[in-house]
């Protein structure tokens, strides 16, 4: 499963779409859809690398709780623009940026598939590392714990600066 | 196949610069600030993946990255609300005095 160019390459090519969709659409709520299938693909893509629990936290973090509350704002500033159409300045960088990736991924399919001469060819042969989610994360309870304290630390102050903010705001 | 991973990464920071720079709703521009990071994020797993046998650092600060950045939409978003509630508009050219 891991390292497969058949489950990549569709991957990354849908990926760029909705990408490029989330910041052409005029209207915010197709963009929030564009998003959250940009988040749920990454976190396939994070499976894909080998990385199951970065797959799980991505696509809980930022497929499932940020739509959530990006949703929650969207609902709260009650747009009025519900045009669906891409506004035409960003029609043309939508275009450009899907062709030129559409060539991108074209040239790195026949690099992966060695059709053009050796010279040409990008890819090595390493794979990606199989690993244990008890191996790699053990290391936040040991190398890392006082990244860990820090970020809980500042996770704190974030929650009463956000609450003294609310009251200096009223 | 790295490249390819790295590549895939560099699409998603240059869209996201591209529409943070491009957009004119604040949401949108939150938006594409979190596709920056998600290709950071890509860029972090790749090289722990491929280059790194033993320590494995690069899915770690991923996971570090993974919830800074939703920190950083929810302290973003609420900032939005409480100037929203004087602006009325999402126009991010109205909240140059913040």
């Amino acid at each position: 499963m891991t390292d497969n160019p058949i489950i990549f390459y569709p991957l990354s090519i849908l990926m760029i779409i909705f990408a490029c969709l989330a910041i052409g659409y005029k209207n915010i709520f197709y963009s929030l859809l564009s998003a959250i299938m940009v988040f749920f693909l990454a976190g396939v893509v994070f499976y894909v690398l080998g990385s199951e629990y970065n797959a799980v936290i991505q696509i809980a973090v930022y497929g499932l709780a940020v739509p959530v509350i990006l949703g929650l704002a969207i609902m709260f500033t009650n747009p009025k623009d519900d045009k669906s159409q891409l506004s035409s300045k960003l029609k043309f960088a939508v275009v450009l940026t899907g062709g030129v990736f559409l060539l991108s991924v074209i040239y790195l399919i026949l690099t992966s598939l060695a059709i053009v001469p050796e010279g040409f060819n990008i890819s090595d042969n390493s794979g990606t590392n199989p690993v244990s989610a008890m191996a790699a994360f053990s290391a936040i309870f040991t190398k890392y714990v006082w990244a860990f304290e820090l970020m809980s630390v500042i996770l704190t102050i974030i929650v009463v600066g956000l609450s003294l903010f609310k009251k200096e705001v009223k | 196949m790295i490249y390819h991973y790295l590549f895939l990464g560099l699409a998603l920071f240059i869209i996201g610069i591209a529409g943070s720079i491009l957009s004119r709703h604040v949401i949108k521009v939150l938006i594409s600030i979190e596709f920056i990071l998600t290709g950071v994020n890509i860029n972090f797993i790749t090289f722990a993946a491929f280059c790194d046998n033993t320590n494995f650092d690069g899915f770690i600060i991923a996971l570090f990255y993974i919830g800074i950045g939703a920190i950083e939409l929810a302290v973003a978003l609420y900032i939005f609300y409480l100037m929203y509630k004087k602006k009325q508009s999402e126009n991010i050219e109205n909240y140059g005095d913040l």
